[in-house]
């Protein structure tokens, strides 16, 4: 038994021999400049996460056949942070670690959720290196006495800045939106989530500040299956909508779908920008289903078309709800590399003259397909747009938006 | 009042579930005292491939009038023989040659097995959760002030008459005799000619049987398979089984029903973030004062 144990072990070795010198190969070239990505690829945020990532590499493909200062060459380098199907906030952190150890990579690009970016930030913050979230909305990432607390290493240099804009602001748009619809009376359920409970928390505050009716309010267990339980409660307020704080892969997407297995089927839903897949688990029962984006819908940009229609041609797919926003992000990190690069006599910039370049104030936008971007002091942009959606016959319709202009 | 009724009407339901699931925990332990950790995973197995039979009906447009009972007896008939198959396997490759092991090798087996079936089925069906098709029709009857849909009605339906054949089984049958005998004593079983393993095979297909039957049923119910979900059901329904007495079938189904009670109640009252903690608390509190659970017989060899 022993021998061909053995000898099975040399064979995995010298099979393994290869493949260690192929990552331990030369270093990259140093005309490569490395966009560095945390994003959920796999799992059930999957479908969001890979549109967002298509996103970015359009923006990089197109800074690369405009030409880089200094013939730099921009690569995109993707990091996964699903653990378990789920988008994991340890995973992040370590992914971040990696991407800052690589000297090449100039800005990070990420990550999709707010938790895992409550991870990241501390270190992108001690490295000093440029981190632009699409899409993570959570307060606490930049305002208040949370964000001082993740910007301990070096509380003075914020280098976390996100396109999207707040829960707050989308909690409290919803709220509006929600009035507009003429639903009154509402049944709040969040997922217990940082992203989920700050969204449910302002929702609850503005829609009772604008006259709505809170009827009650509940947060759900991890890896629940069984909601009826909880929904045959909520039937007993008859309620006109049910509002969640939360995605559809922690329990969005089943709550609506049991909603019909109660009698619910007829009552409204509505939730953030955790739900537009939410037709993936619901399937037809996703109708009736409303939903807000921290973004201006990019088919009524001007400068969003010519965005849709490259994206379309060059992965066949529509746009996912944050492909905008991370096309946005990436030419964000990319201007202010490039203008580093032009700084710094056409040659490879640090990442300290990178995030000074980063657009402050009214006077250096970017132009993106999402409007012209900047940011205020704590990192958000300056012109806050939220749109309003609905699921009709199982696909996405845009019904309104509002400019949040400071 | 309508409120009470229908929250004892899911509670029913969930607890048909867990108590189908908790049956194959007791009948393994009966038998070879190991907690079969897999089992859980085994049920998730369940729900996905009878989740494939419907798929497969639906894009053959056969899953209309009779073709409808047809293809959900047919979903029920490869989910059982699929899971009685895979847990029969996993007894035979995993757990046989570590019979006379310390008992702590084959649980940790039985831990690895679940690790193992949680990762096949996730790179088959993917991470994310899949829709399970609706096939259950299901119009609310009004009885009394009770209302039910009628996919409850079925779901519960199943659960108990697979429950009341297991019971039949078990205490008429000749294989049931042996599976009883070699439960109470391995050895002097032996000695009367009884095949052990093959005895012990015959437990695994059963328990297999009934976890197809529960991922059938938690597929119609939940509406979604997920690679996941073996894991909290699989660790409710054993809550279930210790609660009744782990070893004792009769013990089995009570526990499940009471945890789904408890679930269901347990949401109502204090709150769906709380369900969890409720159910656990009661793991907790039986394996302090009462070990040997509601059902149950003093043992205290039995690990």
């Amino acid at each position: 038994m022993r021998s061909p144990r053995i000898a099975a072990l040399a064979a995995l070795l010298l099979l393994a021999a290869p493949l260690s010198a192929c990552s331990s190969g030369p270093a990259p070239a140093s005309t490569t400049i490395g966009i560095g990505v945390d994003l959920p690829l796999s799992g059930a945020d999957a479908s969001v996460g890979t549109s967002t990532l298509d996103g970015i590499k359009l923006a990089v493909e197109r800074a690369n056949a405009q030409g880089v200062p200094g013939g730099f060459t921009f690569a995109v380098q993707a990091l996964d942070d699903t653990q378990q199907g789920v988008h994991n906030p340890q995973q992040g952190a370590s992914n971040v670690r990696t991407l800052i150890a690589d000297d090449s990579v100039l800005a990070i690009v990420g990550p999709y959720n707010s938790n895992v970016a409550a991870a990241e930030i501390p270190i992108t913050n001690q490295a000093g290196i440029v981190q632009i979230s699409p899409s993570a909305v959570s307060d606490g990432l930049t305002l208040g006495k949370d964000a001082a607390m993740l910007r301990r290493a070096n509380p003075d240099v914020n280098t976390f800045f996100r396109v999207c804009t707040t829960d707050s602001r989308q909690g409290s748009a919803a709220a509006r939106f929600a009035l507009d619809l003429k639903l009154k009376r509402v049944y709040i359920v969040d997922d217990n989530e940082t992203y989920g409970l700050d969204l449910a928390n302002v929702f609850a505050r503005d829609f009772a500040k604008l006259g709505g009716t809170v009827l009650g309010r509940d947060h759900i267990a991890p890896d629940t299956q069984d909601f009826k339980a909880l929904l045959l409660k909520i039937k007993g307020y008859k309620p006109d909508f049910i509002f969640f704080g939360g995605t559809t892969s922690t329990g969005g997407g089943l709550l609506r779908r049991q909603m019909f297995d109660v009698g619910m089927g007829k009552v409204a839903f509505m939730g953030g920008d955790g739900i537009p897949d939410i037709a993936e688990v619901a399937k037809k029962r996703a109708d009736g289903t409303y939903y807000t984006v921290a973004a201006p819908n990019a088919d009524l940009l001007p400068a969003a078309k010519q965005f849709v229609a490259a994206y379309k041609a060059k992965f066949g797919s529509d746009v996912g709800p944050y492909s905008a926003n991370a096309y946005a992000a990436t030419q964000v990190a990319i201007s202010a590399i490039e203008q580093a690069i032009v700084a710094n006599g056409k040659k490879m910039p640090t990442r300290a003259q990178v995030l000074a370049k980063i657009p402050h104030g009214a006077k250096n936008e970017v132009m993106t397909p999402i409007g012209p971007i900047s940011f205020d002091k704590n990192g958000d942009v300056r012109k806050p747009v939220i749109s309003l959606y609905a699921i009709r016959n199982g696909h996405s319709a845009f019904i309104e938006q509002l400019n949040l202009s400071e | 009042m309508h409120e009470f009724l229908a929250q004892l009407a899911n509670g029913v339901e969930l607890g048909a579930i867990y108590a189908l699931i908790a049956l194959g925990y007791t009948l393994v332990y009966g038998i070879l005292e190991l907690i079969n950790f897999a089992h859980g995973d085994v049920y998730t197995f369940g729900s996905f491939t009878a989740l494939v039979v419907l798929v497969a009906l639906r894009a053959a447009h056969f899953l209309h009038g009779a073709g409808l009972i047809l293809g959900i007896v047919a979903a029920l008939a490869v989910a059982i023989l699929a899971c009685a198959l895979l847990n029969a396997g996993i007894e035979r490759l995993a757990y046989r040659r570590l019979r006379k092991a310390p008992r702590l090798a084959p649980l940790i087996t039985a831990i690895g097995v679940s690790f193992m079936l949680e990762n096949l089925i996730e790179l088959w069906q993917g991470a994310a959760p899949v829709p399970f098709p609706n096939v259950i029709p299901n119009p609310e009857l009004e009885i009394g002030a009770l209302q039910v849909g009628v996919q409850q009605i079925v779901v519960v339906a199943l659960a108990i008459a697979t429950m009341v054949a297991l019971h039949y089984f078990v205490k008429r049958s000749r294989l049931g005799k042996a599976m009883r005998a070699v439960a109470q004593d391995r050895d002097a079983a032996s000695l009367v000619g009884i095949d052990v393993d093959r005895t012990i095979a015959i437990t695994f297909l059963i328990a297999g049987a009934l976890a197809g039957v529960a991922g059938f049923v938690g597929g119609v119910s939940f509406g979604s398979a997920w690679f996941l979900n073996g894991f909290g059901a699989g660790l409710r329904a054993f809550t279930a089984a210790v609660l009744g007495g782990i070893g004792n079938i009769a013990g089995a189904m009570l526990g499940g029903f009471l945890i789904g009670l408890l679930e269901s109640f347990s949401t109502w009252f204090i709150g769906g973030q709380w369900s969890n903690v409720a159910v656990f608390s009661v793991l907790i509190l039986v394996l302090v004062f009462r070990p040997s659970g509601l059902l149950g017989e003093s043992l205290p060899e039995k690990v």
